[in-house]
């Protein structure tokens, strides 16, 4: 148990709960709120609930992710010309880029929401959320150390 | 543009493609998203060019059998049905998802390495054509007869033409065809597909489109021209067909100009309707560039076939393809999708009328980039050039595409959840590319590549020792003996050549490739003689990947000795001219490291005097006193030691450091042929690595010859000077070869001259450092011969001599006078090193 290894708990643990989040919110969260509540209520309660999840996401989420990621990568031994070879540095590389992208549509879902385009944003919700496990894919894909 | 606009005009004259009576609207702009689908997949094919495997192949099959063949089933369908006013067949739907399932199939089975698999699949594209051109028969025998009837005959025509080219396809794909064969059938499926297949459905379509687009009538010519037209073309195409098939020149180009004229009355209607209306539509513009080039690519096809013989012609129609695929047929899909996109998914006058907008937005810029695209692509232009053009490839496929799935999105709006997860899994597909790409392992599967190389047997080698391919490329080798003996080639794999005489070849074809494979030639002791070949995996990080081309790992085998110098190579001048005047003579030597060529092909770093090995001769006579400054521009300690001069080495033979000098003066009390060489411990690193030289004391009384030469014999140890690993054949007496004045075989590439009758005087010295030498030369016999400073044999007695033996550091001479023209060849004795190196040759002319 090094402190490595709390960098890399709080690099997974984090992303634990921002994936998670997302899936308990569309699979269990949702579906009950459209069920159980009605218009004016539901409006409001799926309001505070995107409106929470976004504030973890720029509070906490994000740069924890950043903050731990570049940590961890600096400790591989990762360098800028690293990330062009295949293996490691390569898919290092593409889960940024696919992170990145899940993060713009996350953002696009928000100011999709706000301007009420309300299908604009779910189908970027949507995207958001399955981007996000293809990132869990390739960290999955990351040989170990 | 609306559904009306189309239908102005007289009203049984004009056709229209417009949404025909049956709610087909939706089937359509399904079926359409199926070769906008295609077509993403082949601008997604151009941007991976280089890392896909064989990206010309997969990029044109895509293209041509995805985006196309698709288009062309759903689209002469579509006007099938129209034109002839019948029910569409019920299983359009399944024979378009047969075709799509058999596209696929052959793209993976071809690039995938399965070769059986591909064949079939082939076989199913065949037949769900086959099937499409039936339907369109049955539906051309229940019609009524119709203004527009001949239409359906050249969609029946370019059928049979795809049931030809698809199968000469699949028959190459499946790998089990003569190599004889392969050209012949390359071009006539070429040909055949691209004019028959591509050509007459374009063509046969125009006839009616070309009016709708401009909107105005059609020409009165029409049905004539049409009938005419094809009449000529079917017979012209099945002409070509033939002629390259069974490579009967003539036939070939009597076809193709068959077609062409064919082309040229198809076309007069046209050009009729063009006089009366003018192109005004980006659609018209589109199309009237894609049939200019058609044009010109016919043109040009008829030269090639005709200036080029049988066997190269598919090669020779390579830069066509530009010029075909993207001028013509990719201009014409893009102008038909755009005419008829909008007009096929429907949704009401205010949806037609914004994707008419949407898919004409930025078209000039488009129509510029394709059309500068086809003249930087088909002709041989420089690579950034070329990647220029396929930039502009990309401009105007891809803005295209993403115009027309937006109309696809915004006409038949998707579910937003869909949308969401289609776009998150792309996303993540596109992560998951990127992460896997240039794995470190090799696949063997990686690739379908085809690659043809020369291979000589000759000198005792195989050439080229070393093929590099990727893993799955499937190698022919076409195996030719130059050689006055018989040879042959075995492959570990299996494959071999039989005993080819001289002049005799012979192919081998492998199947695709998965690991290293060795070669070699089976007559007795040739292989252990250095003929063998190895093929080696692209991206296969073993160890022996790595010396190939670093002359720093040399070994032995690796030496090809008959190989041709590098260009730029000059031999060490080995005249030897008379002693300069005077008693005293000053020379500055610089130690320095110095990149050389030391055997054919092969430069290493050598430690030398002066910058060449050996170093500078030196002259003189007896008595004379020589003052050397001797500088060590090197990165080491060096120090000289002249035998021809008697004198304490204490000072004159010390080390200096690099930027120091020092001077060394001698005088030469003794006649003979002296070596000098480094004093520097280990000497026999500094003598192997190159610094040596001689010095020549002339006997007194020696008498002038016509030629004088001074050869000086040294090992050559290969690899990085002072590495382990050379030092350690240094210190076994293992040198990979030995050379006249610093180079193998030098002096084979290029010889030493004389004229028959001359006198030639050789001096010799050994410099080592471990061999002598028994310096002899083929055909000719020494008359004198001056060893260490006596003579073992003056010229005018009747005894002769063949051989100068030298021990290490000695010298001396011999004459010779050749009796004839002819070649010499000058070798150490010891045969062992004559075969590795210690060889040349006099040149002796008239
Ligand atoms: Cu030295």
């Amino acid at each position: 148990m090094t402190g490595w290894s709390v960098i890399r708990f709080l690099h997974v643990t984090s992303a634990a709960l921002w994936v998670g989040g997302q899936l308990t919110v569309s699979l269990v969260v949702l579906p009950l709120a459209r069920r159980m509540l009605d218009g004016e209520q539901r409006g409001r309660v799926l309001r505070e609930i995107g409106r929470r999840f976004g504030l973890f996401t720029g509070a906490v989420f994000l740069p924890v992710q950043i903050g731990t990621g570049v940590l961890l990568a600096w400790h591989k031994g990762v360098t800028w010309e690293s990330l062009a070879y295949p293996g490691y540095g390569r898919i290092l590389a593409a889960k940024f880029l696919l992170f990145t992208a899940v993060m713009a549509a996350a953002g696009l879902h928000g100011w999709a929401n706000g301007r009420g385009q309300a299908e604009f944003a779910r189908a970027m919700a949507v995207t958001s959320l399955v981007g996000s496990v293809g990132i869990v894919l390739l960290a999955a894909a990351l040989p170990p150390t | 543009m609306t559904p009306t606009d189309v239908r102005i005009g007289p009203a049984p004259q004009v056709f229209s493609p417009g949404p025909p009576r049956r709610p087909r609207a939706s089937w359509h702009s399904r079926a359409n998203a199926i070769v906008v689908g295609w077509l993403a997949l082949t601008v997604l094919a151009v941007v991976a060019q280089h890392r896909l495997p064989e990206p010309r192949w997969l990029v044109i099959h895509m293209f041509l059998l995805g985006a196309v063949t698709n288009a062309i089933v759903i689209w002469s369908e579509h006007f099938a049905v129209a034109l002839l006013r019948v029910r569409a067949e019920r299983w359009d739907l399944i024979r378009l998802g047969a075709l799509n399932a058999a596209v696929v199939t052959v793209l993976y089975g071809a690039t995938g390495g399965h070769p059986g698999l591909a064949a079939a699949a082939a076989g199913g594209v065949v037949a769900a054509v086959a099937w499409h051109v039936s339907a369109l028969i049955r539906m051309a025998r229940h019609a009524l007869p119709s203004r527009f009837g001949h239409v359906i005959a050249w969609y029946i025509a370019a059928g049979v033409a795809l049931v030809t080219g698809g199968t000469l396809g699949g028959l190459m794909v499946s790998q089990r065809v003569p190599w004889a064969w392969h050209e012949r059938m390359h071009a006539a499926h070429a040909e055949v597909n691209l004019l028959g297949w591509v050509g007459l459905t374009v063509l046969g379509t125009l006839f009616t489109l070309w009016p709708t687009i401009l909107r105005t009538r059609v020409s009165d010519w029409v049905g004539v021209s049409a009938r005419w037209a094809l009449r000529l073309a079917v017979p012209g195409l099945a002409l070509t067909t033939g002629g390259l098939l069974l490579a009967v020149r003539w036939a070939a180009v009597a076809g193709l100009a068959a077609y062409a004229a064919a082309v040229a009355v198809a076309l007069a209607p046209l050009a009729e309707t063009v006089r009366r209306r003018r192109p005004h539509t980006p659609a018209a513009w589109v199309i009237a560039a894609g049939i200019g080039w058609f044009e010109i690519a016919i043109l040009t096809d008829v030269v090639i076939v005709a200036t080029h013989p049988q066997g190269e012609v598919a090669e020779a129609l390579a830069p066509l393809l530009p010029l075909v695929i993207l001028g013509f047929v990719a201009q014409i899909l893009l102008g038909a999708l755009t005419h008829l996109l909008p007009v096929v998914l429907g949704g009401g006058p205010a949806r037609l009328k914004a994707n008419v907008a949407l898919l004409e937005r930025g078209w000039t810029v488009r129509l510029a980039a394709a059309n500068l695209a086809v003249p930087l692509l088909a002709l041989p232009l420089p690579p950034l050039v070329s990647l220029a053009g396929w930039g502009l490839v990309l401009v105007a496929l891809g803005s295209f595409v993403v115009l027309a799935v937006a109309a696809l999105i915004l006409t038949r709006r998707p579910s937003p959840a869909l949308t969401g997860v289609v776009a998150g899994c792309l996303l993540t597909a596109v992560a998951v590319a990127v992460a896997t790409s240039g794995g470190p392992e090799p696949r063997a599967t990686a690739t379908v590549g085809r690659q043809t190389v020369e291979v000589t047997l000759a000198d005792m080698r195989i050439r080229p020792g070393t093929i590099q391919a990727a893993p799955g490329t499937r190698l022919v080798l076409h195996v030719v003996n130059r050689d006055a003996q018989h040879h042959d080639l075995r492959l570990a794999t299996g494959e071999h050549t039989p005993l080819l005489g001289p002049g005799e070849s012979a192919t081998l074809q492998l199947g695709p490739l998965t690991r290293d494979v060795e070669g070699w030639c089976t007559v007795a002791g040739h292989r252990a003689a250095g003929m063998t070949m190895r093929i080696v995996l692209l991206g296969d990080h073993s160890a022996h990947a790595h010396d190939t081309g670093a002359a720093m790992t040399h070994n032995p085998a690796d030496l090809d000795l008959t190989a041709p110098m590098s260009p730029g190579w000059k031999p060490y001048d080995a005249t030897l001219r008379p002693a300069p005047g005077g008693t005293e003579h000053h020379v500055e030597i610089h130690a320095k490291e110095t990149d050389l060529q030391v055997a054919p092909g092969v430069r290493q770093r050598m430690w030398t005097f002066d910058g060449t090995v050996p170093g500078p001769v030196l002259r003189g006579k007896v008595g004379d006193v020589f003052t050397i400054t001797f500088v060590n521009d090197g990165t080491m300690g060096h120090g000289i030691d002249f035998h021809a001069g008697a004198l304490a080495p204490d000072r004159p033979m010390r080390t200096i450091q690099p930027g120091e000098r020092l001077t060394y003066r001698f005088r030469a009390n003794r006649a003979g042929a002296w070596l000098y060489h480094c004093s520097t411990m280990p000497m026999l690193q500094h003598i192997a690595n190159g610094m040596y030289g001689a010095v020549i004391i002339d006997p007194p009384g020696l008498p002038r010859v016509d030629r004088e030469y001074v050869l000086v014999q040294g090992e050559l140890y290969l690899g990085q000077p002072g590495s382990a690993a050379q030092v350690a054949k240094l210190r076994d007496g293992r040198p990979d070869a030995w050379m006249f004045n610093g180079t193998a075989a030098g002096y084979d590439h290029a010889p030493l001259t004389a004229r028959a009758g001359e006198r030639v005087r050789i001096w010799v010295v050994a410099a080592g450092p471990g061999s002598g030498t028994a310096f002899h030369i083929v055909g000719a016999q020494f008359d004198t011969a001056y060893k260490e400073g006596a003579y073992l044999l003056h010229r005018g007695g009747t005894g002769g001599a063949q051989v100068l033996d030298l021990a290490p550091a000695q010298g001396g001479y011999v004459e010779t006078v050749f009796p004839e023209p002819g070649y010499y060849p000058f070798v150490d004795h010891d045969v062992l090193h004559g075969e590795a190196g210690a060889h040349g040759m006099f040149q002796v002319t008239e």
